[in-house]
C-alpha cells in the first residue's frame, strides 16, 4: 500500500495546507480500506450464498412431491414379507440441481422391511458414520457398511461402536391414491438425508 | 546483443536479480540433501502447465465433468499424457512434501531464526493437500465422488461451524453442479494463487537466512549455480521420468460416472490418505466420536508439528530430539496403517468384488462413450442406467439370485452365502441361458439340467409327501416326460447326432440372441456374432416340427407336445394352453418377459410352477427389459472383462454338502 510515492504527484493533487496531515492520512487510509472492503464484501457474500440461501429456505430439495415431502415408491406393501429379508428400493423423484431440474431420476435408495407384527420400517441406505452406503449381508443377516465396518441389526440398531447412531429411519406411510390408508397398496416415504458423523439425527 | 542486455538491465535491474537468485552461497558444498525444495517447485510448475491445459478442455457440471475428462483422456491429442502427468505429479508432490518436511525436521532447519519459514511451509502443505482433495472430485467419477463425500462429511464433524463449512464447500446441502464449480474454482483459482503467494514468501524468507548447513567442512563452499542447480536438475529429471512412466504405463484411472443412487462399495481415499482411513476404522476411535478421530487427532498431530520450533526453543537440544522422534514415529505409524489398509483390502473378498464391479462399470462406461451413439446430453450416467450389460447383473442379484445363479455366482461375481457357507441354488444356473449349450442340455439331459432345484425345500417336501403316499403335483426333473423322452438311447446315437445338432441350432435361433440396435441403419449394418447358422437352423426346424429322427425316436417330434414351437410367441389364455411349457420363441426376449411375469400360467409351468411371478411393482417394466436384454445379450457387444465363471466352486460345495445332507434336506428333516 505504501509503495513508492511519487512526491510531485501527491503535492500537486492535494490543496496545500488546507487539511492537517493527520486528517489526510486518515482519509487516505479510510478510502484505501473502502476500496478493498467493498469488492471483498460483495465477493464474500456471493461465496456465502449456499448458507444464506439455506436460511431463506431454498436449497436443493426435489420438486413435485404430494403428501408434503413424501415420495411414492414403486414397491408395494405386499412385496414385503413379514420378518423377511430387507428389500432395497430406489427413490425416484424430481431433482433440482442449481439451474437444472431432472425429472424422475433416482435421488437415493432405502432399505425396507416388514417387522414381526406387520409394521413396515424404512431406512436411508446412507451410513450415519461418514456417508458410504449400507449393504444387507445375507450371510450375517445384518446391515453392514464396507467403508469403516459399521454394522447394524435388522431393526437398524447399532451392533458395534463404529457408527455414531442407529441407521436413519424414514417415515413411511401406507396409502391409497396418496391418502394414508393402512390397507392401501401404495408405499410413500419421506426421503431425507441426515447429517453424518453426529450422535443426533439432524436433517440436512 | 550486449548493448541490448545492458539497455534492458538499466531499465529493470535484472542482472542483479539473477545474480542474487543464482549465486547464493552454499557453504559446505552442493549436496543431494538440499534438492527437495527445488523438486517441489518443479512439480508445482508441472502442475501449472498441465493444469492450464486440462482447464482448456474441462467442463465442470454433473453432466459434463466426467464426459469432458473422458474426452481429454481418450480423444484429445496426448490427453492421456497431460492428465496422467497431472495425476501422478500431484501424488509426487505429496511424497516430496513429506520428504522435505522430514528433512527439515531432521536437519533442524525449523529452528530459530527459521521458525517463521517453517510455518510458511506448513501452510503450503495444507494448500497442497487442499489441492489434491479438490482435484480428486473433479472427474466426477464414482471413486472421487464417494471418497470426497467422506471428506466433506468429516468437515461437517468440525465442532460448531462444521455444518456451514460443509454447505459452503459443497455449494449446498447435497452434491451437485455447484459442488463442482466451487471445487474447480478452489482447485484452479484460489488455492494455486495462495500457493504462489506463500511459495514466494517461503523462498524469500528462506533466502534471508540461507541453507541450514549441517557440516560446513563437508566440501569447499560453492554457489547455487551451477553446482547445486545441477544436482537439483538431476533429481527433478528423475521425478519427471517417474511421473511420465506412470502416466504412460499405468495411466490415470477414470471410473464410472458418479451416480448417487448407485452404491459404491469400493470407495477408498487416495493412497496417501489411506492411513487416516484405516485409523478411522478402529472401533475404539469411533467410540470417541467422528470428530475425535477425524479432526481432533489429525489436528493435534499438525499442532505438534507446528509447535516444533517452540519445543526446541524451550527444551533446547532435547526438544530437537523429541521432534525427530515424533516425526519418525509418525512416519512409522503412517507406514504401518497404510500397509494394514492395503493388506486388509486385498484379503477382503467383498472389497475385491466391489473393486471388480467398479472396474467393470468404469470400462463399460468408457466403452459406451466410445460407442456409435457417443454420450447423450443427459450424460454418461444415463448411458449406464440404460445399459443391460451394467444393470442386468445388479437386477439379477437383487431379484433372481435367491434361487438362481449366474455361472455359479449371484450375477455380480459374488458367491451367495448363508450362515453355513456357500448357499446352493434351488433353481437353474442361468449363466448360459439360451445358448447352444443350454438348449442341448435341456434336450439331452433334462434331468441333469434342472437338478439344482432338488435342493429346494418345496422339492424335498413334495418328495416326502409323495413317499408317504400322498398325491402331489410338482416338477420332478428325474421323473418327467421330457426326461423319459431324452433317455432313449437313439437320441444319443450317431444316427441322430446331426439331427440333434440341427435341432439345437434351431432352438438357439428361436431364442434370437444378440444386440438389436434401436437405430434401423445401425441394426442392418450390425453383424451379429451370436447369429445362428441358417442352413443348420432350417434342418433343425424340420427335425423339431416334422420329427425326422432316426431309430426309436422315429415318428416323435417336439410339436407333439409343445404345439406352438416354431411359431411366434403368443401369450395364450389358460384354456387354450396345450398343457406343456410353451416353446414358441423359447428363450427369446418376448418369451422370457412373459415367463418372468407369469411363470404359473398354464402356458408355462402351470400347477407345477414354483417360481414367484414378478409384478411390475417388484420389477418395473424398464427393469424387466434391462434384465431380459442382458440375459439375451441384447446390448452393445462388450470387450470388458466380465465376472469369472464360478460354477466349479458351486459344484464343489454341492459335493461337500451332499455328504452331510444339503441345507434344504436338513431343513426338511426338522
Ligand atoms: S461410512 Fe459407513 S462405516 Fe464409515
Amino acid at each position: 500500500m505504501s509503495d513508492a510515492e511519487p512526491p510531485e504527484l501527491s503535492t500537486s493533487a492535494d490543496p496545500p495546507a488546507v487539511d492537517p496531515p493527520g486528517r489526510r492520512e486518515l482519509l487516505a487510509a479510510a478510502l484505501s480500506f473502502l476500496l478493498g472492503a467493498v469488492p471483498a464484501a460483495i465477493g464474500g457474500l456471493f461465496f456465502l450464498d449456499p448458507i444464506l440461501r439455506r436460511s431463506k429456505g431454498g436449497g436443493n430439495d426435489g420438486g413435485d412431491q404430494t403428501m408434503d415431502g413424501f415420495v411414492k415408491l414403486d414397491i408395494t406393501p405386499d412385496n414385503l414379507v413379514e420378518e423377511g429379508p430387507p428389500v432395497a428400493s430406489t427413490v425416484i423423484a424430481d431433482l433440482d440441481d442449481a439451474w437444472n431440474r431432472f425429472k424422475d431420476v433416482p435421488i437415493g435408495s432405502i432399505w425396507l422391511r416388514r417387522q414381526q407384527g406387520g409394521e413396515i420400517i424404512a431406512f436411508n441406505s446412507i451410513c450415519p458414520h461418514l456417508g458410504c452406503s449400507i449393504n444387507f449381508r445375507r450371510g450375517e443377516n445384518d446391515f453392514h457398511c464396507p467403508c469403516h465396518a459399521s454394522s447394524f441389526d435388522l431393526d437398524g440398531g447399532t451392533t458395534n461402536d463404529t457408527p455414531p447412531r442407529d441407521m436413519d429411519s424414514l417415515e413411511i406411510v401406507v396409502a391409497t391414491d396418496g391418502r394414508p390408508d393402512p390397507n392401501g397398496t401404495e408405499l410413500w416415504v419421506k426421503y431425507q438425508n441426515f447429517r453424518r458423523g453426529t450422535p443426533e439425527k439432524k436433517p440436512i | 546483443m550486449k548493448a541490448l542486455i545492458d539497455w534492458f538491465d538499466h531499465r529493470t535491474g535484472f542482472k542483479e536479480l539473477m545474480h542474487e537468485a543464482l549465486y547464493e552461497r552454499v557453504p559446505g558444498g552442493a549436496r543431494w540433501r538440499y534438492v527437495w525444495g527445488s523438486t517441489l517447485v518443479f512439480t508445482f510448475m508441472l502442475q501449472v502447465i498441465t493444469g492450464f491445459m486440462l482447464w482448456s478442455a474441462y467442463s465442470p457440471s454433473t453432466r459434463t465433468a466426467w464426459e469432458s475428462v473422458y474426452h481429454i483422456q481418450h480423444e484429445l491429442t496426448l490427453g492421456y499424457l497431460v492428465r496422467g502427468v497431472h495425476h501422478f505429479a500431484a501424488q509426487a508432490m505429496v511424497v516430496l512434501m513429506a520428504i522435505h518436511l522430514v528433512q527439515v525436521v531432521i536437519d533442524g532447519a525449523y529452528k530459530a531464526p527459521r521458525e517463521l519459514n517453517f510455518w510458511l511451509g506448513i501452510v503450503l502443505l495444507q494448500i497442497v493437500l487442499g489441492l489434491s482433495l479438490t482435484g480428486y472430485l473433479l472427474p466426477w467419477d464414482q471413486k472421487g465422488y464417494y471418497a470426497t463425500q467422506v471428506t466433506t462429511n468429516i468437515m461437517s464433524a468440525t465442532p460448531v461451524v462444521g455444518d456451514q463449512v460443509q454447505t459452503l464447500a459443497q455449494g449446498g446441502t447435497e452434491y451437485g453442479h455447484l459442488t463442482l464449480t466451487r471445487f474447480f474454482a478452489m482447485h484452479a483459482g484460489i488455492l494455486p494463487t495462495l500457493l504462489v503467494a506463500f511459495l514466494a514468501l517461503h523462498i524469500y524468507v528462506f533466502r534471508r537466512h540461507g541453507l541450514t548447513v549441517r557440516d560446513e567442512n563437508h566440501a569447499p563452499e560453492t554457489t547455487f549455480w551451477p553446482d547445486q542447480v545441477l544436482k537439483d536438475a538431476v533429481v527433478c529429471l528423475i521425478v519427471l521420468a517417474v511421473v511420465m512412466l506412470l502416466a504412460i504405463f499405468k495411466g490415470a484411472e477414470l471410473s464410472a460416472p458418479a451416480d448417487p443412487s448407485v452404491k459404491f462399495d469400493a470407495a477408498r481415499p487416495e493412497w496417501y490418505f489411506l492411513f487416516l482411513f484405516r485409523f478411522l476404522h478402529f472401533e475404539v476411535i469411533n467410540k470417541m466420536g467422528v470428530t475425535f478421530g477425524a479432526i481432533i487427532v489429525p489436528g493435534i498431530i499438525m499442532g505438534v508439528i507446528t509447535m516444533m520450533p517452540l519445543i526446541h526453543k524451550f527444551l533446547g537440544e532435547f526438544g530437537h530430539t523429541l521432534n525427530k522422534a515424533f516425526i519418525w514415529l509418525l512416519g512409522a505409524g503412517i507406514v504401518v496403517l497404510t500397509t494394514m489398509a492395503i493388506i486388509e483390502d486385498r484379503e477382503d473378498e467383498s472389497h475385491q468384488a466391489a473393486l471388480a464391479e467398479a472396474h467393470r462399470d468404469g470400462a463399460r462406461a468408457r466403452e459406451l462413450a466410445a460407442g456409435p451413439d457417443r454420450i447423450p446430453v443427459d450424460g454418461a450416467v444415463e448411458l449406464l442406467r440404460r445399459d443391460p450389460f451394467t444393470q442386468g447383473p445388479r437386477l439379477f442379484a437383487k431379484h433372481c439370485s435367491a434361487c438362481h445363479r449366474y455361472n455359479g455366482h449371484d450375477g455380480r461375481g459374488t458367491m451367495v452365502v448363508d450362515k453355513t457357507g456357500i448357499a446352493l441354488p434351488t433353481a437353474a444356473d442361468l449363466g448360459n441361458f439360451s445358448s447352444r449349450d443350454w438348449m442341448r442340455s435341456v434336450v439331452v439331459d433334462y434331468a441333469g439340467h434342472f437338478s439344482w432345484q432338488k435342493n429346494a425345500v418345496w422339492f424335498q417336501d413334495a418328495q416326502k409327501a409323495e413317499s408317504a403316499g400322498e398325491e402331489v403335483i410338482y416338477l420332478n426333473p428325474d421323473d418327467s416326460e421330457m426326461a423319459t423322452w431324452a433317455d432313449v438311447d437313439s437320441l444319443h446315437s450317431t444316427d441322430n447326432a446331426e439331427n440333434l445338432t440341427a435341432l439345437v441350432e434351431f432352438l438357439y435361433a428361436e431364442a434370437d440372441l444378440g444386440y438389436k440396435p434401436l437405430d434401423e441403419d445401425e441394426r442392418e449394418a450390425f453383424n451379429n456374432p451370436l447369429a445362428a447358422n441358417s442352413t443348420l437352423t432350417d434342418i433343425g426346424r424340420v427335425v423339431a416340427i416334422e420329427g425326422a429322427w432316426a431309430g426309436d425316436l422315429e415318428g416323435t417330434s417336439c410339436v407333439d407336445c409343445h404345439t406352438s414351437l416354431g411359431e411366434d410367441f403368443v401369450a395364450v389364455a389358460d384354456d387354450d394352453a396345450d398343457g406343456y411349457p410353451t416353446l414358441a420363441k423359447y428363450g427369446s426376449a418376448v418369451w422370457l418377459k412373459d415367463f418372468i411375469r407369469n411363470p404359473g400360467k398354464a402356458r408355462h409351468y402351470g400347477e407345477k410352477n414354483q417360481m414367484p411371478a414378478y409384478s411390475p411393482q417388484q420389477l418395473r417394466d424398464d427393469e424387466l427389459d434391462l434384465l431380459v436384454r442382458w440375459m439375451t445379450h441384447d446390448y452393445l457387444p462388450s470387450e470388458v472383462h466380465d465376472y469369472e465363471n464360478r460354477l466349479a466352486e458351486l459344484s464343489e460345495s454341492q459335493g461337500t454338502s451332499a455328504g452331510t445332507g444339503s441345507i434344504g434336506a436338513s431343513a426338511a428333516e426338522e
